[in-house]
């Protein structure tokens, strides 16, 4: 634990480009809208209010050669390799929301049966830096399914802006000895007291925004995985998707892929994995025509189903949604994540 | 038994030989080009594999070979991008393939059984690996029937292995196509005709289901009718795969993924997954 001022997070995040790709908050000064991505140790913003899109791009991005083959037709000879980026690269300023939902991806793609290469790579090399959230934003609800305000564990090093200056927390033998040689004051209990507070203070403030029916996550995750939700209740929610997929897409958990293989002019192909979001009608229809999720609700209950079961809990270890309340900013049809829990609530009720 | 299993990069395999079956089927005939894997490539019956058609992409396909004794082939409609890339090969094209994936049929659990097998079209593929190995074991099940569908004759699967499993002793095949010809002198009509027509077990009776959901949804209301329990009917199921790993969730059913968790299902879990067929 050490105590460092203000501008010395600028000296952290110098050190971090030397060694690692840096990724970070940043304010797009076209848009005036904060992201998450590629950033320098000058642009780099903590500050910042929480980023549009999740870090999950850095770790499995939107598009990814995973396999490279070639395949020569009159000597019938096929030279197949995989492709894998370990590249290091560091997360400065990671949301408590992002890094638990990174988590998820962790466990899911690394903790079954199968692992995932090509994201084992990805992830192989990687310094992670939180940012503990004192101020919740408006669409936050990150108390409502445990992933938040505060990391509690998987990152390196942690940040708590105390006011006047950081609190650093180490969370790693690598966190450990990256921050040694900077030679910070040790920080006390006192320190450690006033993070608490802040934290509990940023609590009380979910309250305030934070509409009632958040808080009934987990009772309507015992619904949804019991299966005790009217048909009505999906067809409503259904009839509101607009099928975009702008809830996968700013989802900080949601993984699923699709695979393609694409011809180069070179004469070679690659197998491309794409983000793919399981709203698509195409999403799950075979190569006959036939698909057995067509209507709508069908896989807006499905979405719901990946984020607020038990059965999907057990690949993640913690619920599918981290709160970080993106899908609600996004979604065109009022049917984010909490809204969803509303109307559940309110038939639960009924 | 060790296992062999190719997860992430294919293993590339020659087409030895292509045999036409029926209008926009064929089976292609395959050897694993490295000496290692071919003939120690082992798997269940019910599992599948995923077949790369390189420069076209992959795809999900059943195994029709009994795990024993049996010529490593696959057989495929010609229905999308990559199957009729596929269909276009020549002997001595490759392949490449990863896999075995999935649960399998539950061989040991179904000994001493009645096994009733009930196929629609091209639902016998799936199920041959199965007939074949059951055959082979013939003295350790009790009756064993076939039940098989098609819509005309010239759309039955596998005619000359048809041919050949009417005349084995104990083995009681019943075919049936939706329109007859002229030269046609079996039974005509859809497949649950079949059922008022054969004296089915029920007592100590496993029935294999596979084909399209309409029949499915048929067959399974003519079995349970009989008094067929619902764990004691096994279907393998088909969807839209990518990874066959369980990574890409293009095939989840419910709470299960079919690449990983099926694709062998009773009728039982079927029925409390909560979606279509």
């Amino acid at each position: 634990m050490y105590l460092m001022k203000k501008n010395d997070v600028k000296k952290i995040a110098k050190a971090l480009e030397e060694k690692y790709t840096l990724y970070g908050p940043y304010v797009d000064e076209a848009f005036g809208q904060c992201f998450f991505d590629k950033v320098t140790a000058d642009n780099v913003d903590l500050n910042a209010s929480i980023p549009t899109n999740p870090p999950k791009h850095v770790v499995f991005p939107h598009l990814e050669t995973i396999m490279q083959y070639k395949y020569d037709k009159t000597t019938k000879k096929a030279d197949i390799a995989m492709v894998f980026d370990d590249t290091p690269k560091a997360l400065f300023g990671l949301r408590s929301c992002d890094l638990t939902g990174l988590q998820c991806i962790d466990r899911f793609f690394l903790g079954q049966e199968f692992v995932d290469e090509v994201y084992r790579h990805h992830r192989s090399r990687m310094f992670i830096v939180a940012n503990t959230c004192v101020v919740p934003f408006k669409q936050c609800f990150c108390v409502c399914t445990d992933s938040g305000p505060a990391a509690q564990e998987g990152y390196d090093l942690n940040l708590t802006n105390l006011g006047d200056s950081y609190l650093l927390e180490v969370g790693s033998e690598k966190g450990k000895a990256f921050i040694e040689s900077f030679g910070f004051a040790k920080a006390t209990e006192e320190h450690l007291k006033q993070k608490q507070k802040l934290v509990e203070k940023s609590i009380t403030m979910f309250e305030d925004i934070a509409t009632e029916s958040k808080a009934w996550v987990s009772r309507v995750m015992n619904r949804v995985t019991t299966g005790f939700i009217k048909e009505e209740v999906w067809e409503y929610i259904g009839n509101q998707c607009i099928e975009c997929g702008a809830c996968s897409y700013v989802c900080p958990s949601c993984t699923c892929f699709n695979i393609n293989d694409a011809n180069t002019i070179a004469g070679n192909t690659e197998r491309v994995r794409t983000w793919d979001s399981c709203s698509y009608e195409g999403y799950s229809r075979m190569a006959g025509g036939h698909n057995p999720r067509k209507p709508i609700e069908d896989r807006r209950n499905k979405r719901f189903f990946c984020k607020l079961s038990y059965s999907q809990s057990k690949k993640y270890l913690r619920p599918g949604c981290v709160g970080c309340g993106r899908c609600a900013w996004v979604c065109p049809g009022d049917i984010g994540l909490p809204n969803v829990v509303t109307y559940i609530r309110r038939e639960i009720h009924e | 038994m060790s296992e062999q299993k190719i997860v992430t990069v294919p293993e590339i395999a020659t087409i030895e030989e292509i045999k036409d079956e029926i209008v926009d089927v064929k089976t292609f005939y395959l050897r694993f080009d490295n000496k290692e894997i071919d003939g120690n490539f082992k798997f269940k019956s019910g599992q599948f594999i995923m077949c790369t058609v390189f420069g076209a992409g992959e795809f999900a396909v059943s195994l029709p070979p009994s795990p024993e004794n049996d010529r490593f082939h696959i057989t495929v409609r010609r229905i999308g991008k990559v199957t009729n890339a596929l269909h276009d090969l020549q002997v001595g094209d490759k392949v490449g393939i990863r896999g075995p994936f999935g649960n399998g049929f539950p061989f040991e659990e179904i000994k001493g059984k009645n096994v009733i097998y009930v196929a629609g079209g091209i639902g016998l593929i799936p199920l041959r690996s199965s007939i074949v190995h059951v055959l082979q074991h013939r003295n350790e099940f009790g009756r064993i029937l076939l039940l098989y569908g098609s819509r005309s004759p010239q759309d039955l699967m596998y005619q000359y292995m048809l041919d050949e499993w009417q005349k084995i002793e104990g083995f009681e095949t019943f075919i049936t196509v939706d329109n007859g010809t002229p030269e046609w002198k079996g039974n005509v009509g859809i497949i649950t005709t079949l059922f008022d027509k054969v004296e089915i077990p029920v007592e100590n009776t496993v029935a294999f289901v596979c084909g399209p959901p309409v029949m499915f949804n048929a067959v399974i209301k003519e079995l349970m009718q009989r008094g067929i329990k619902d764990d004691m009917i096994i279907s393998t199921l088909e969807r839209h795969m990518k990874c066959g790993v369980g990574k890409c969730q293009h095939c989840a059913i419910g709470r299960t993924l079919v690449c990983t968790d099926g694709p062998v299902y009773t009728y039982r879990q079927i029925k409390t997954l909560g979606e279509q067929i």
